[in-house]
């Protein structure tokens, strides 16, 4: 593309923050350009989940209307395993059934964000696929377009919107963001299962389109330091794991070895059984949190979504509407900066300060301490559930015991192995994983 | 693992676009970071050599942030790659 063909906005990537920040833009008048690498928007995105439209319901409202859109999720499960149990807490809403859904949908991301791409392209962006962005065009110290690796390559624009997931390898080259360290990469990999919809119903105790979310903590990953889930979709399952990748590299374990033993849990297998495996797949989430994220804005760029590093992995899962967010605030700041003709950081300096009040920031900060919180209480994975199972199994075991003189035993049993100052130490430490 | 790679949608590249930097030890690179391919793409050969398989990667990044140092990591070629069809 020549340099006549200059857009107001370039934007790189076609997920979730991207596309938010597009069609933020386009419907505002400006002159976008999604570059997106994959064969379509959604080949090359994958997630555990839960999609959180809070965001998408802002700027579409009808978005239900025809959205692809797999279940509604009514229940929400979290559960502490041990080599071979668990022991687990859940909510089930049915107000949550009911619009506006909580927000809270399961999708696949082919198929969603394939669906959202259209609509981008309806608000009037052009959207070319196949583009690998390697770097920046500069001229005179300012980046004046990004090179794609396509004949005519060079795209020109007066801003950039670096949306290019958690490789995000341009706004490293920016220096806006440092390589993720191991202990800040969460890689995930997942199945997704086909079961009929009947079954599903069935199995997870649903009706219609209602969805449920499992969560499994503890020592769901072989103890290493990370977490397993399912989520129902319409006719399939999501079945994954996730986990450091320091911690997987220190205990030796590959990911898919992790996934096929919690696939084989006793409390797993049953939930999988029968059902036909349709698509493997993995990804890295940035799990630095609030202390690890990137700049968010430098002269005729701002970052956004999982490139700037958004994802509130506590209990909450929440990523996709933090990613929608920052697309959202970089559009709104696009147009405006469009209409000053002002593209400098300190113009674009809007999009960090509107980040700062929003949801993304406060929730980011809230939970800042909590990967490093697990990091250094390793036996929150191993130790603790196995102590935790045995407490609650020798309670509920029925054997003539009485329950005092269980009580008494099991308490001094469970102090020579922790001390009183051990226990609520690591409590006080994993209450940052909910409030 | 090969199962597993064979229910996704691949669509090759010509060139590689995972490389070993040179002196680098293959096997030590391999046995010590990159057995964590969730793909398995890193493997060592009968003589110990390494062998990519590039073509059965998901791009997640992983041996990227594992091995910063010792390989050399891009997009494959666009449109080319992994497709999911799910996600």
């Amino acid at each position: 593309m020549g340099a006549e063909d200059k857009f107001d906005l370039i934007v790189v990537g076609g997920g979730p923050a991207g596309l938010t920040a597009a069609y933020v833009a386009a419907k505002a008048g400006l002159q976008v350009i999604v570059l997106e690498r994959g064969d379509f928007c959604g080949s090359k995105n994958m997630f555990g989940g839960i999609f959180f439209t809070n965001v998408l319901r802002q700027i579409m409202p009808d978005f239900e209307k025809d959205a692809p859109l797999e279940r509604v999720i009514v229940r929400r499960r979290w559960s502490l395993m041990t080599p071979d149990g668990e022991l687990a807490g859940e909510f089930r809403f049915k107000k949550f059934g009911e619009p506006p859904h909580n927000n809270g949908f399961t999708v696949l991301r082919s198929k969603f964000d394939k669906w959202f791409a259209g609509k981008v392209e309806e608000a009037g962006a052009m959207i070319i696929t196949g583009a690998v962005v390697d770097d920046v065009i500069l001229d005179g110290g300012r980046i004046k377009g990004v090179k794609a690796r396509l004949e005519d390559g060079q795209i020109y624009g007066d801003m950039v919107i670096l949306a290019d997931g958690v490789n995000s390898l341009v706004a490293k080259k920016l220096q806006l963001h440092k390589e993720l360290d191991p202990e800040d990469a969460i890689v995930s990999v997942k199945e997704v299962i086909a079961l009929p919809e009947e079954r599903i119903r069935d199995r997870f105790g649903l009706t219609g389109n209602e969805g449920m979310a499992c969560e499994y903590f503890g020592a769901s990953v072989k103890g290493a330091l990370g977490s397993g889930y399912i989520y129902t979709n319409k006719d399939t399952i999501s079945v994954g794991i996730g986990g450091t990748v320091k911690s997987l590299t220190e205990r030796k374990l590959n990911p898919n070895d992790g996934l096929e033993y919690f696939k084989n849990h006793p409390v797993i297998a049953p939930l999988i059984r029968d059902g036909e495996q349709k698509e493997y797949s993995a990804h890295l989430l940035p799990d630095g949190g609030f202390d690890k994220m990137s700049e968010l804005v430098t002269d005729n760029v701002m970052v956004a979504g999982d490139a700037a590093g958004l994802v509130d992995a506590s209990l909450f899962h929440e990523g996709t509407n933090l990613a929608m967010e920052s697309g959202r605030l970089a559009g709104e700041v696009a147009v405006e900066a469009k209409a000053k003709k002002d593209f400098s950081k300190a113009s674009l300096s809007a999009y960090a300060d509107r980040m700062s009040d929003s949801f993304v920031m406060k929730d980011l900060k809230k939970f800042r301490k909590l990967s490093r919180t697990l990091e250094h209480n390793p036996h929150l994975f191993e130790k603790y559930p196995r102590i935790m199972e045995e407490f609650v199994r020798d309670m509920f075991t029925v054997d003539g015991e009485p329950k005092n003189k269980k009580q008494a035993r099991l308490l001094k049993r469970l102090l020579k192995e922790e001390s009183i100052f051990g226990f609520i130490k690591t409590a006080l430490a994993a209450r940052r994983v909910i409030i | 693992m090969e199962d597993k790679l064979s229910l996704d949608k691949f669509k090759p590249f010509t060139e590689t676009h995972l490389k070993i930097k040179k002196g680098v030890n293959a096997r030590e690179l391999i046995e010590g970071k990159l057995f964590i391919c969730p793909a398995k793409v890193y493997e060592l050969n009968d003589k110990g050599e390494a062998i990519v398989s590039f073509e059965n990667c998901l791009e997640c990044g992983t041996c990227r942030v594992v091995a910063p140092d010792e390989i050399e990591w891009e997009y494959p070629q666009g449109g080319y790659g992994v497709t999911l069809r799910f996600g």
